[in-house]
């Protein structure tokens, strides 16, 4: 895999804050993540929800942003000196729990994106909309939704390792 | 201007990337207290991204592409919440990713993430198709939130 250069958490933290309002000041729409996932799913289902209320254009201004993130990881890893090398490999601690078979790898992980796309329209947004947009607009549910979050990853991280590392 | 969603989207991945969020091993780390380098992250962006807002709102700045009021719409709470939330962050750490982490991940050859990502548009259908055939109405809570923010 290629060597990321990796800034100090908080030094990458506060550029997301400026980001965050960067965002706000030029297009006046809130960061998020998640709904972007709706909108592609009103562009390849005819599923009712997803052709109406916020899902009501499907071209959405959602739909470039989410064409835009992976652009900014190759962007990260070429910016590092390093070359985009695609592996399954998913880093010492998972690999060190997981199954190896890819299929049991790929059960795995498509019941952990089930319960990330389900759970973040049951919640209405996900870490970037809920946790650093919410709480920076000192949202009291994104506060709970936040909590939400870190009660469910450490349950889920101290289960995967606590049982089987 | 929504084409300039494109690089806002690439340079927030940047950001993603260099604060080791699409780092498998730092999602491991965060939940067993080994390593608090995520929780900085998202600790510093609300530290500096919370007075910035404040002062757009205080200023009643108006976006810049478009002119018109910039669209603050805090999130309603609604049923559900959370425990959505306590069944996305179980995913956050089995899977080690979130909804946008992942994306950017895949930009950066993590191919782990195209199973992750197909199991976030299922998710996502699902709970369109729950809400579908329960006869509710999309976010009905936001848009009531819209219209009271309304200015």
């Amino acid at each position: 895999m290629a060597e990321l250069v990796v800034w100090p958490g908080w030094i990458a933290g506060a550029a997301i804050g400026v980001y965050l309002a960067l965002q706000y000041y030029l297009t006046g729409k809130p960061l998020g993540c998640s709904s972007g996932y709706g909108n592609l799913c009103g562009v390849v289902t005819r599923t009712p929800f997803f052709r109406r209320g916020e899902f009501e254009s499907r071209t959405s201004w959602r739909l470039w942003f989410t064409l835009g993130l992976p652009l900014g990881g190759a962007i990260g890893v070429l910016s590092s000196g390093g070359a985009i090398e695609p592996s399954f490999h998913m880093g010492a601690l998972y690999e060190s729990v997981l199954p190896e078979s890819l299929a049991l790898r790929a059960v795995y992980l498509v019941a952990g994106g089930v319960l990330i796309g389900l759970g973040a329209r049951m919640a209405g947004g996900c870490q970037s909309g809920h946790a650093i947009n919410g709480l920076s607009l000192l949202n009291p549910p994104s506060l709970l939704a936040s909590a939400g979050f870190f009660v469910g990853g450490v349950v889920a991280v101290q289960a995967l390792f606590g049982w089987l590392g | 201007m929504k084409i300039a969603f494109l690089p806002l989207g690439a340079l927030f991945g940047f950001l993603l990337s260099r604060g080791g969020a699409t780092t498998y091993d730092f999602y491991a780390k965060l939940f067993l207290f080994q390593d608090p380098q995520l929780f900085w992250v998202i600790a510093a962006a609300v530290l500096v991204g919370a007075p910035l807002v404040q002062l757009l709102r205080r200023f009643e700045v108006r976006a810049l592409f478009s002119g018109k009021p910039i669209e603050f719409q805090p999130k309603p709470m609604k049923r559900g919440l959370f425990a959505g939330a306590v069944m996305l962050g179980v995913g956050w750490g089995l899977a080690a990713a979130c909804p946008g982490t992942v994306l950017t991940m895949l930009g950066e050859g993590k191919l782990a993430g195209l199973f992750t990502v197909a199991g976030i548009v299922l998710g996502t259908w699902l709970y369109g198709a729950w809400q579908d055939h329960r006869g509710a109405e999309p976010n009905a809570g936001l848009a009531a939130e819209t219209r009271t923010e309304g200015r």
